[in-house]
C-alpha cells in the first residue's frame, strides 16, 4: 500500500496506514509501561527503583501494573501475527518483512562501503536489513518474553508438567531478553528513527504514515523506484502528468 | 653521741615539714566548728519537725563522719548558712522538701559535668531534668558519706541488717504465702554487687528505717523486688520495658520473668558469660522449645561440644527487649537475624559451610519482594499481604536441622509443605523452582546455567555490535561530508 502524493509543495510518499500507526503507538504506551514496571524489579537495589516501586504504590501494585502490561503486550503480540499471518496469506500484502539473499548482500555492501570501499551504501527496498533484523529480533524477543512471562506469572501450573528449573531458567531469560529488546530500542532504535543524521531530529514516518522524497531516495531508493519508475539516480520530483496512478488514497489497514 | 645527736636532728626536721601540714589538716576537720557543732548534734534525742508533722532526727554520728570520705571538711563547708553565732531557723513543708535543699550544696562540688560520666547517675540527671526529686543522700548517706562502692558506712549499716537477715525468719503475705528473709551474706560477696550496701538495693531501708510493706502474695513482692535493679541498671530496665515480658506483665501476667527471675537477688550473676545458663535459664519457662532447641544443629553442637560459636536464645531473640516473635516485624527480619552468623565467611569457613546461602536468598523472588517491602519508607506499607517465606519456614525454627546429609529428605517433603500453604496446588517439581542456595551449574539446574551463560555472552555482543555499527555509521557520514 503505497501512496504518493504532494502536499503544500512537498512530495510525500504514504509508508504506513493507520492500523500500523496505532499499532505502534500502542506499543510505545506498553513498552513505557513493562519498563517502568519491570526495570526496578530487576535493578531493586538501586534507590531511583526503589523511589520508582514507592511511587507506584509499593511492589505489589508494581506487580499488577506489570502484568497488565504483559497481557496487553501479549494481545498486542497476538493480533501482530495473526493480521499478518492473514494479510499476506489472503489478501495478497507483500511479505516485505521477510529476510531474503539481498539483505546479506545489502549488510556487505554496506560494510564495504564502511571500510571505503564502495562508493554508495546498500540500496535498500521497503524495509532496510538493519530495520528487518531489529523487527525479527524484538519480535522473536517478544515471544520469548510472553512465554517465560507466563512461567514466572504461573508458576504452580507450569511446575504440574515442567521440572522445576524451568521457572528460574524463565526468570533469567525474561530479565536477560527484557535487557536486550530494552538496549535494542534505546540504543539501535533511537539511533536509526531519531539521531542518525540521516533522519534527525526524527524519522516522524511511524507517526504520519509518510515519508518525503527527500529521506525516501536515501533510506529506500528502490521502494522509491518501485513506486514512481525512477532509477532514483536522479532528484527530480515525479512528473504527475505523466499519467502513472500514484495518488491512490490511503487505506486504513495495509501492510 | 655526735652521729646519733645529728641523725636525731636531722629525722626531727623531716617529721616537722611531714607533720606540720597533716596536723593543719586534722585541726581544721575537728577544729572548733565540728566541737561546737556536736554539742547539740551529737545527741540522738533532738529532732527537726516539719510542718505535716514529720521529723528527722539531728544526731550526727561524729565517727561514721570521721570515716567518711568528707571528714577533712568542717561541718559549714555544707551547712553554709551556719556557724557557732548563727543558728537560723528554717522551716520545711515537709521532710522531702528538707532533704532537697539540703542536698543540693553536694552539686556545688559535684558538677552535673563530672556526675555524668557514669552511667547511673547520667540516668538520674534525666530523671531530675524531667521533675523528679533526685536526693544525692539517697545512695551516698549525709554523714557518713561514702563512695557507693565500698565504705565503711555500707559494712556498719550490712552488719546492722544481717543482725536479723540472718536469721532464719518468714515473711507472711495477705495470701498466707511466707518467705524466708535469711540473707546468706557468702552469696553476696560472690556477686558483682559486693561493694554495695543493703540499702542501695533495699532504698528506704536502713538501720533506723524500716517501713513496713504489704504485698499480696510472694509473686508480687519478687516483682517489686526487681524495680530495685532499675535505679542502676537503666538502660536495662527501658530495654526491657520495650520487650514482650514486659507487655505480659502489663497486662497481668504475674508469672512473666523480671530481673530477678532470670539474674538472681543475692546470687545476682552477669549470665552472659554463661551461654549454657542462659539456655537454661530460658528453658524454666520455654521447655518445649528448648527441647526442640536440644535436637537441633545448634543445640546438639552447644551441649555436646560447648560450641560457642552457635547462637542460643539471646543470639536471635535478644536479651532484654525480646521481641514477640509471632510479628510480622520479628518474621521478616529473620533473615536479617541468620545473615549476622551466615554472612560472615570466616565464622562459615570454620565449618565448611558457603555464605551463598543469604546471597542467594536476597537476589531470589522471596528475598528482594521481602527487601522491597521492608525498604517502603511509609511503614504503612511494610507488611506484606501474605507472609514471604524466610529462612525459618524452610530450615525451621529451634528444629533447624543440617541441610545436608541424612536429613535432606525429611527437609525437601518439608519444603513442599511450606511452598504449598502460600502456592495452594503446588506439586511435587515446584520446590525445584527454588535452587535450593545453589548457584546454577551445569550439574544443578542446567537449563538456568545455559540461559545465564548464553546471555552473559549475547548481550554484549550485540550492544557492542551495534555500538560499532553507529559508530561507523556516523564516522561514513562524516567522511561523506
Amino acid at each position: 500500500m503505497q501512496t504518493h502524493e504532494i502536499e503544500d509543495n512537498e512530495e510525500r510518499f504514504r509508508r504506513f496506514s493507520t492500523y500500523r500507526i496505532v499499532e505502534h503507538l500502542a506499543l510505545i504506551a506498553v513498552f513505557v509501561l513493562l519498563g517502568m514496571t519491570g526495570l526496578p524489579q530487576k535493578f531493586h537495589t538501586v534507590g531511583l527503583s526503589q523511589r520508582v516501586i514507592h511511587a507506584l504504590g509499593g511492589i505489589d501494585s508494581v506487580r499488577l501494573l506489570h502484568h497488565i502490561g504483559g497481557v496487553l503486550f501479549g494481545g498486542l503480540l497476538l493480533q501482530h501475527i495473526v493480521v499478518n499471518a492473514a494479510g499476506v496469506l489472503f489478501l495478497r500484502w507483500q511479505p516485505s518483512m521477510l529476510i531474503a539473499l539481498k539483505d546479506s548482500q545489502d549488510a556487505l555492501q554496506n560494510v564495504r562501503y564502511y571500510l571505503g570501499l564502495a562508493d554508495g551504501p546498500a540500496r535498500c527496498g521497503r524495509y532496510t536489513y538493519k530495520e528487518k533484523c531489529t523487527y525479527w529480533l524484538i519480535l522473536i524477543g517478544a515471544i520469548q518474553m510472553v512465554v517465560t512471562g507466563l512461567v514466572l506469572w504461573f508458576p504452580v501450573a507450569v511446575t504440574s508438567y515442567l521440572p522445576g528449573q524451568v521457572v528460574p531458567a524463565s526468570k533469567v531469560i525474561h530479565t536477560s531478553e527484557a535487557m536486550l529488546i530494552f538496549l535494542l530500542v534505546v540504543t539501535w532504535h533511537i539511533y536509526d528513527s531519531l539521531l542518525s543524521p540521516d533522519v534527525f531530529p526524527l524519522n516522524r514516518s511511524i507517526f504520519t504514515g509518510y515519508l518525503d522524497r527527500k529521506r525516501m531516495k536515501r533510506l529506500h531508493p528502490l521502494e522509491l523506484a518501485q513506486l514512481t519508475g525512477e532509477t532514483g539516480d536522479t532528484d527530480t520530483p515525479t512528473d504527475l502528468s505523466a499519467g502513472r496512478d500514484v495518488a491512490r488514497k490511503p487505506r486504513l489497514l495495509g501492510d | 653521741m655526735g652521729n646519733t645527736g645529728w641523725m636525731t636532728a636531722a629525722v626531727l626536721v623531716f617529721l616537722l615539714t611531714v607533720a606540720v601540714p597533716s596536723g593543719y589538716c586534722q585541726e581544721k576537720a575537728t577544729g572548733d566548728g565540728k566541737a561546737s557543732c556536736l554539742k547539740c548534734h551529737g545527741g540522738k534525742s533532738a529532732a527537726k519537725k516539719f510542718a505535716d508533722g514529720d521529723s528527722v532526727s539531728t544526731y550526727v554520728d561524729p565517727k561514721a563522719f570521721d570515716q567518711s570520705v568528707h571528714r577533712s571538711l568542717r561541718c559549714t563547708d555544707c551547712h553554709r548558712e551556719f556557724s557557732d553565732q548563727n543558728h537560723p531557723d528554717r522551716s520545711f513543708r515537709n521532710k522531702l522538701q528538707f532533704r532537697v535543699r539540703e542536698s543540693r550544696v553536694c552539686r556545688d562540688c559535684h558538677p552535673d559535668k563530672a556526675l555524668k560520666a557514669r552511667a547511673v547517675h547520667e540516668a538520674l540527671l534525666k530523671k531530675e531534668k524531667a521533675g523528679e526529686a533526685v536526693l544525692c543522700t539517697n545512695c551516698h548517706d549525709a554523714h557518713a558519706i561514702a563512695p557507693v562502692a565500698a565504705g565503711p558506712s555500707s559494712t556498719a549499716e550490712t552488719a546492722a541488717c544481717l543482725g536479723c537477715h540472718a536469721k532464719e525468719k518468714e515473711m507472711q503475705f495477705a495470701n498466707g504465702e511466707a518467705l524466708s528473709i535469711r540473707v546468706n551474706p557468702g552469696e553476696i560477696m560472690n556477686s558483682p554487687h559486693k561493694s554495695l550496701g543493703c540499702s542501695d538495693c533495699h532504698f528506704g531501708f536502713s538501720p533506723q528505717e524500716h517501713p513496713r510493706k504489704r504485698f499480696r502474695s510472694a509473686r508480687e513482692y519478687r516483682i517489686s523486688s526487681a524495680e530495685m535493679c532499675r535505679r542502676c541498671h537503666y538502660d536495662k530496665y527501658s530495654k526491657v520495658s520495650e520487650g514482650i515480658h514486659h507487655a505480659m506483665l502489663s497486662v497481668g501476667r504475674l508469672d512473666t520473668p523480671n530481673c530477678v527471675d532470670c539474674h538472681g537477688g543475692h546470687t545476682v550473676v552477669s549470665l552472659g558469660k554463661n551461654r549454657l545458663g542462659v539456655v537454661k535459664k530460658c528453658q524454666s519457662c520455654h521447655g518445649k522449645v528448648y527441647e526442640a532447641y536440644a535436637q537441633s544443629v545448634h543445640g546438639r553442637a552447644l551441649f555436646n561440644e560447648d560450641n560457642r560459636d552457635v547462637p542460643i536464645c539471646i543470639d536471635c531473640h535478644s536479651s532484654h527487649n525480646i521481641a514477640d516473635p509471632a510479628q510480622a516485624e520479628f518474621h521478616n527480619y529473620i533473615p536479617d537475624t541468620c545473615s549476622t552468623c551466615h554472612s560472615n565467611a570466616a565464622l562459615m569457613g570454620k565449618y565448611g559451610l558457603t555464605t551463598d546461602v543469604v546471597k542467594t536468598y536476597l537476589s531470589d523472588f522471596h528475598g528482594v519482594t521481602l527487601s522491597l517491602y521492608r525498604k517502603q519508607p511509609d511503614k504503612r506499607y511494610r507488611q506484606p499481604n501474605q507472609a514471604i517465606a524466610v529462612c525459618t519456614d524452610c530450615h525451621g525454627t529451634h528444629d533447624i536441622a543440617r541441610a545436608s546429609g541424612a536429613d535432606t529428605q525429611a527437609l525437601k517433603s518439608r519444603l513442599l509443605k511450606r511452598c504449598q500453604s502460600c502456592h495452594a496446588g503446588a506439586t511435587e517439581n515446584f520446590p525445584d523452582a527454588w535452587l535450593s542456595h545453589y548457584r546454577p551449574s551445569l550439574t544443578v539446574a542446567p537449563l538456568v546455567f545455559v540461559s545465564e551463560k548464553f546471555y552473559a555472552l549475547l548481550l554484549p555482543l550485540v550492544i557492542l555490535g551495534l555500538l560499532f555499527q553507529i559508530g561507523l555509521d556516523l564516522w561514513r557520514y562524516l567522511v561523506k561530508r
